[in-house]
């Protein structure tokens, strides 16, 4: 590791410390991501050698953030492995919190929210291409170059199994207030569409400054899913009644969605709308929200 | 979630086509490239050795032949990326057995690793072989989840449309049999996996569906992704390779490839070699090995 001069501590990882460095011969900037992996006499452990390698073909991506390479060192006969990823100054979530406070408090400009958003829809779309699914976004986890206007995702779950069909997952994975509704009533087979409801709440966060449903409970988190879009019924998602944390609700009519986004256009509305569908299989997907009318007028040549 | 070399990057079940783009895009990651050196290049003894070692071993333990594929993959790409190599009979074992274990631990199975490593008369403590685990792993770059001709067998074969399963099916593993016997046979290094791949579904297609092999042919040349110019010079080079159930594959017994390896061997312990080939082969006499012999002497 000497190779890296350690800048600072940035924060800790989903798996670990990250540390902002600066590679000593060439000056890039990288974040070291110190993983809690424990190698034992059979050697670097099976399941991290697949998630490794699935994390190296995926950083070929533009919109993943890319990991440059793994390295490992011997630290008093302690084998650790820390990951390097190139490194972005901010992420959205600080960058959505300098435009509500501060001396620059101020709407996120509309272009920049639909280019972030794009980037964001293209970045998932890859994910899902590759069976992969992320099952954590949230403005932390979106690293931002503010500079050059460009978005990535970050901490694609190393150390958590992440293949579809999932047969159980442990459910302490999404973030409450990007968490989707299927998972939050403990439903156990749960696909790409939970990434999509997180990529909705993330939408109308940029378009609020603030979360849309800031829940602080798995059950407040529910109550502020319905209170907006309306406690679901059976008729309009199948099953959800018999769904294992189902319990029973007051029951809210959806209110206008719209009132919650006021700066947004109809399009992104309705994208929005699309993206917040209780019923995961009629949620959009990554992929089909690329070609969704909002990006229209998006200068798409410069992805 | 082990890894699956005939869908390798995505972990549906079910095969994804938009995961095709990514795998073409992809594919020359996982290429050895070997051309860029001279054939007295010690490397290529190592890799001869290796793959020897390899099949012996494979033979005994009747492992999955997708972990020695594998395994062998790695190794290409390990020497391709190896300047300063020299031809010592520990690099081969080790080397061997440190692809094994991470080609087992990519599938998600077990190998009798301890037992191997005394069959093979490799005597490193684990340290030793954690250096050489992570050395491939960096030289590799941690890319294990190679893109092989097997990545590609489902995506070609949609093309052809034989509607019988059964038929569909034959074709798979007639193709799988003969991408195996590819590993020998150092003309295919300089085609990609796509191209392999689909020329030996054309290569298959013409020992079981002769009739319909022109049909296949340009159903195969119209993908976007084949270039019909270098599929059909990789088809020439396997039609003339010996693949168990052709006729001149016979020829190759298990004693001429062990002379073919005795006259280019430069190992300094030769002759306890020989006696572990000969142990190893005494196993599987009744076997043949899928060895070119005009590569390998």
């Amino acid at each position: 590791m000497e190779k890296y001069e350690k800048l600072e501590k940035v924060g800790e990882g989903t798996y670990g410390k990250v540390y902002k460095a600066k590679d000593k011969a060439t000056g890039q900037l990288v974040a070291l991501k110190k993983t809690r992996l424990e190698m034992d006499e059979e050697g670097i452990p099976p399941t991290a050698l697949r998630e490794i390698s699935l994390l190296q073909m995926l950083s070929h991506s533009l919109y993943i953030v890319r990991l440059l390479c793994v390295e490992h060192i011997d630290k008093n006969g302690k084998p650790i492995l820390y990951l390097v990823f190139e490194y972005l100054d901010t992420d959205l979530k600080k960058f959505i919190d300098s435009h509500r406070k501060g001396p620059n408090a101020r709407a996120l400009p509309t272009a920049l929210i639909q280019s972030f958003l794009f980037q964001l829809c293209k970045g998932v779309a890859h994910c899902h291409s590759h069976g992969v699914l992320h099952r954590d976004l949230k403005p932390q986890n979106l690293l931002v170059d503010k500079e050059k206007g460009i978005l990535k995702i970050a901490d694609l779950g190393l150390g958590r199994a992440f293949t579809v069909p999932m047969k159980s997952y442990t459910h302490e994975i999404v973030t409450l207030w990007y968490r989707a509704p299927e998972v939050l009533l403990g439903s156990t087979h749960y696909s790409t569409a939970v990434d999509m409801w997180s990529v909705g709440c993330i939408f109308a966060e940029m378009v609020r400054r603030q979360a849309l449903f800031p829940g602080d409970s798995e059950f407040q988190q529910l109550l502020h899913i319905f209170r907006l879009l309306g406690t679901p019924t059976d008729k309009q998602w199948p099953g959800v009644s018999s769904l294992r944390d189902w319990h029973v609700y007051p029951q809210w009519e959806p209110q206008n969605l719209a009132s919650a986004v006021p700066a947004l256009g109809p399009d992104g509305v309705d994208l929005l709308t699309k993206m917040l569908k209780f019923d995961p299989s009629d949620r959009i997907s990554a992929k089909a929200a690329l070609d969704h009318p909002y990006f229209d007028s998006l200068d798409k040549s410069q992805f | 979630m082990e890894f699956d070399l005939q869908n390798p990057l995505t972990g549906f079940e079910e095969y994804h086509f938009d995961a095709v783009s990514a795998l073409f895009a992809n594919e020359s990651d996982h290429m050895p490239s070997f051309l860029d050196f001279k054939s007295t290049d010690v490397r290529f003894s190592l890799r001869r050795h290796s793959v020897f070692l390899i099949s012996q071993v494979q033979s005994s333990y009747k492992f999955d032949g997708y972990i020695a594929y594998l395994a062998v993959n790695y190794i290409d790409r390990f020497l391709s990326k190896q300047a300063v190599l020299e031809n010592k009979p520990w690099i081969v074992r080790i080397l061997v057995i440190v692809s094994l274990s991470l080609a087992a631990k990519m599938r998600n199975v077990d190998l009798p690793l301890s037992d191997i490593q005394r069959d093979v008369g490799l005597n490193f403590d684990a340290r030793s072989i954690h250096r050489m685990e992570s050395l491939i792993l960096d030289t590799l770059k941690w890319r294990l989840r190679s893109i092989t001709p097997f990545s590609f067998l489902h995506f070609f074969n949609s093309f052809l449309k034989l509607g019988d399963s059964s038929l569909t099916r034959s074709l798979k593993q007639r193709a799988s049999d003969i991408i195996f016997s590819t590993q020998y046979e150092i003309k295919l290094f300089v085609y990609k996996p796509s191209i392999i791949a689909a020329s030996a579904l054309l290569c298959a297609a013409e020992e079981l569906i002769p009739l319909q092999y022109s049909s296949c042919l340009a159903a195969i040349s119209e993908s976007q992704y084949s270039n019909k110019e270098e599929l059909m010079n990789a088809l020439a080079v396997m039609r003339e390779m010996p693949i168990e159930g052709r006729e001149y594959y016979s020829k190759l017994t298990p004693k001429s490839v062990l002379e073919c390896e005795h006259t280019s061997s430069q190992c300094e312990t030769q002759d306890k070699e020989n006696i572990k080939k000969r142990r190893l082969s005494d196993i599987r006499d009744d076997q043949t090995f899928q060895i070119s012999q005009v590569q390998w002497c």
